[in-house]
């Protein structure tokens, strides 16, 4: 198939190839425009095919458009897989004479467990050294952005956003923390409400010098 | 055995189109049959007309035998969704994917599976000479709507003036289970527990207010990640009487 060879590396290799993986190939983008409704038609019907082996009426007044609805809704939650950081970060590089740490946190973050297919959501916080070269504050938004609305695991996610700051920005150093909570623990199976799940990716300074991770965590994580 | 014709009846309502409606957990075919085979059920077409009042004595709609029966095509369905997003089924963290989100999402809508009155009610009502306020609240509800079969997570609160008869706390939280545990509209959920109770104890006033976030505003469309919506209903004397009404949604606020 044609996105195998992209897919199947998806959370292997080495940190730099991995934002590379998980997503279709850009070439594959143009083609993909008519076949995208076929697409939505196959997963409406897999929609209806469901709500009747659920035991539900797909005829009743609040159902009718239910596979539809559901339909475009998951493909709203999985955008990602159509975005690159290419294409949101390009003209927003400045280069800036700046060399202390940059933070954005508190960024809410979306995505699907892939192993359940049911929502987890949280906040990312993202630090990183510029090494001359500054990203749009955004930018660093738009990347969670395009890495959460994916059928992820909370530690490829991590390390996706990460390496994309990492190969667009070349700084000294990258720090992502996301802390989220998976209602696939929450709504079933152990049933923990206020369990939350905390994954982090330090790269470069980050991960070398303590210093730098500890005033990171403290300007981060304190609330 | 009661088990083998509930599995009958469903299998075979599933494949009469029209011949019955399955609407948020009642089965008009079903209990119809059951009944002694009487003629088409008058809501057949359209199970939304059917007054909610009665739709806490409906029997179960599915069972755990239908539930495995029908594993194999929610998974086929599941592993077409996966496809059809653009992913490969095969690699590694997606190969037992749709087993895993059809078990889920049957678990989601367990409630289609639980009987209230046999399963949940009938040995947990006590006479009690108690005539004043009894609130649970603070009651965790998971749910998923029916719009867009994403989750809409909350809290539930509930009181009722006894009327000689008291109900086990814990099964005011059982019936939130069964009524959240459904595709379901927070309006109707709201008025579905309240109906519950009421016909299970009569008692002399029943509120029950729920507050949630709904995940297809959050996550998706419009986006407001801190927009709550809080729906009541309020019966007997708590509609009739404001003071008690008052009271209620005091005591639940502090």
């Amino acid at each position: 198939m044609e996105y195998q060879h992209d897919v199947e590396i998806n959370g292997e290799g080495k940190y730099l190839n991995i934002c590379k993986h998980n997503g279709l190939c850009k070439k594959e983008k143009d083609s993909k425009d008519d076949t995208d409704s076929n697409k939505l038609s196959h997963i409406e019907k897999a929609y209806t095919t469901i709500l009747g082996e659920l035991g539900e009426d797909v005829d009743r007044e609040g159902l009718l458009r239910t596979p539809l609805r559901a339909a475009k809704a998951m493909q709203f939650f999985t955008k990602g897989y159509k975005e690159t950081t290419q294409d949101i970060l390009n003209d927003a590089i400045f280069d800036e004479n700046h060399d202390e740490m940059v933070i954005v946190k508190d960024i809410d973050l979306f995505s699907l467990c892939e192993h359940h297919l049911v929502p987890f959501f949280g906040k990312a916080h993202i630090a990183y050294l510029p090494n001359k070269k500054v990203v749009g504050l955004s930018k660093l938004a738009r990347i969670v952005e395009i890495y959460s609305r994916r059928l992820q695991v909370q530690e490829r996610l991590t390390k996706q956003i990460a390496s994309a700051i990492s190969e667009a920005l070349e700084p000294a150093g990258v720090a992502v923390v996301i802390e989220a909570a998976h209602m696939c623990m929450v709504m079933r199976g152990v049933q923990k409400i206020n369990a939350s799940t905390v994954t982090s990716v330090m790269l470069g300074t980050f991960q070398d010098n303590p210093t730098t991770r500890k005033e990171f965590l403290e300007l981060t994580l304190r609330k | 055995m009661e088990h083998s014709k509930q599995t009958q009846f469903s299998s075979s309502d599933k494949k009469d189109a029209g011949a019955s409606s399955v609407v948020n957990g009642h089965c008009d075919g079903m209990l119809k049959r059951a009944a002694g085979g009487s003629s088409q059920p008058p809501a057949a077409e359209s199970g939304s007309q059917r007054p909610v009042m009665e739709s806490w004595r409906e029997d179960r709609t599915r069972s755990v035998e239908d539930n495995e029966m029908s594993l194999p095509s929610l998974a086929a369905a599941y592993t077409t969704i996966l496809r059809g997003l653009g992913e490969d089924p095969q690699r590694q963290g997606l190969l037992k994917t749709p087993w895993r989100a059809a078990t889920a999402m049957q678990f989601f809508t367990k409630g289609y599976q639980e009987k209230i009155i046999a399963d949940v009610l009938n040995d947990a009502i006590f006479d009690e000479d108690h005539d004043e306020m009894v609130i649970v609240k603070d009651i965790d509800m998971f749910s998923m709507c029916e719009h867009h079969l994403v989750p809409i997570f909350g809290r539930v609160h509930i009181g009722y003036l006894p009327n000689k008869r008291v109900l086990g706390l814990s099964k005011l939280a059982r019936i939130v289970e069964i009524y959240s545990r459904r595709l379901q509209v927070q309006e109707r959920l709201t008025k579905q527990i309240a109906v519950a109770i009421t016909e299970a104890l009569q008692p002399t006033g029943v509120g029950v207010v729920i507050e949630a976030t709904h995940m297809c505003m959050v996550m998706r469309g419009v986006q407001k990640m801190n927009s709550k919506t809080v729906t009541s209903t309020m019966l007997g004397v708590f509609r009739e009487d404001p003071k008690t009404r008052d009271e209620f949604l005091t005591l639940i606020r502090s």
